[in-house]
């Protein structure tokens, strides 16, 4: 039984004892359970859409009429293009050898603001990754989710070829 | 089942005389009552429990680990979903378990298809088969209505996407850029138009 009523008297019953065995096995089973298939590293995801040739779909001609935001990542810098206006801004690595992510969120946010995307919120992103200067996975997730966060959430992977907009030296 | 009156079972089945002794009766002659006092356990069960309920995550077991894996770290907190995976460790690709290629063999490869052919026939055989699973309805109700949004250009839940074209990235933080991007052009060839990059929160 779940409680017990302590009737020794015969008169007025005034203590009552829950039986918390059932309660503490029930926590015991629980705690070991969810120790066992505890996941400690909390996995989530970006969504991006490849840029490019699909087997079922036509390459739309209506992109190509559009201004799109390209943004190209080199070993050595950053490239923000607009197609169409060729328009780029270059930002070079930090002091500390690292990409200037905050200027990439700066610059992102700035052409959020402008009027050609404050409706709009994708963007094609590639990397130019070369022998001897190699741009790492870690990098282009980087930037995707910079992107996200500033909202472009249409993130487009490409090759650097296929950029709209595309730094020319 | 018998109602029993309240109280400790312990001393009166087994005869420890020494707690009896030593445990509030002063003359010792008479048997007295121990007590455990259990609201402590099961106030730290209780917290540990809560804490256990609050890390739990289903996510973990989309995904496999594997040696020379590590995801990289990124703020965005969309949940995975279930979808065929494609693991690019510091070594090898694997699709769904299975070996694929090596990197080093991808990398040597200068053709100029910039496809994966190994990677490109598997993909091409699920795209397939998820697609005619999709057409005849054999996928669950909240991603058949995620099909149907998707059909209207409408966007869909995080979590609830349309299977169809859709697959899991897991690679390793310091695979090559160009890598990426021969799985990626593979992936679009194949019909999957919509990856899914699997990150580790920061």
């Amino acid at each position: 039984m779940g409680a017990a009523v302590g009737t020794e008297g015969g008169g007025r019953n005034v203590n009552v004892d829950l039986n918390i065995v059932p309660f503490i096995d029930l926590l015991s089973c629980l705690t070991a359970f969810l120790l066992v298939s505890a996941v400690w590293v909390n996995i989530a995801q970006i969504n991006i859409s490849p840029k490019g040739k699909s087997r079922d779909q036509a390459v739309i001609d209506e992109e190509r009429d559009k201004v799109m935001l390209s943004v190209l990542i080199e070993a050595d810098k950053i490239w923000v293009g607009l197609s169409r206006i060729n328009e780029f801004q270059e930002i070079a690595k930090g002091q500390d050898g690292q990409h200037d992510w905050a200027k990439l969120e700066t610059a992102l946010k700035d052409q959020k603001g402008s009027a050609y995307f404050s409706d709009r919120a994708d963007l094609e992103l590639a990397a130019e990754s070369t022998t001897g200067s190699e741009v790492s996975y870690q990098d282009v997730i980087q930037a995707m989710d910079i992107a996200v966060k500033v909202g472009f959430i249409d993130v487009g992977l490409s090759d650097p070829a296929g950029l709209s907009a595309r730094p020319t030296l | 089942m018998p109602v029993h009156a309240t109280g400790p079972r312990l001393f009166s089945s087994i005869k420890l005389k020494v707690l009896g002794v030593h445990s509030g009766s002063a003359g010792g002659s008479r048997p007295s009552n121990v007590f455990l006092n259990l609201t402590p356990f099961v106030d730290m069960m209780t917290i540990l429990v809560s804490f256990l309920l609050m890390v739990f995550s289903s996510t973990g077991e989309l995904l496999q680990a594997q040696a020379g894996l590590d995801l990289p770290l990124a703020d965005n907190k969309d949940t995975l979903q279930l979808a065929p995976v494609i693991i690019v460790t510091k070594r090898e690709i694997t699709y769904q378990g299975e070996l694929v290629a090596t990197i080093e063999a991808v990398m040597r490869d200068d053709s100029p298809a910039f496809k994966i052919d190994a990677l490109f026939e598997r993909l091409d055989a699920a795209s397939k088969k998820i697609k005619e699973d999709v057409g005849l309805g054999k996928i669950a109700r909240d991603l058949a209505k995620a099909c149907e949004e998707a059909k209207n250009g409408l966007r869909p839940e995080p979590g609830k996407l349309c299977p169809d074209g859709l697959a899991i990235l897991q690679a390793d933080q310091g695979t090559d850029a160009r890598l990426i991007n021969k799985i990626v052009n593979t992936a679009k060839a194949a019909g999957f138009d919509n990856l899914l990059f699997a990150v580790k929160n920061k």
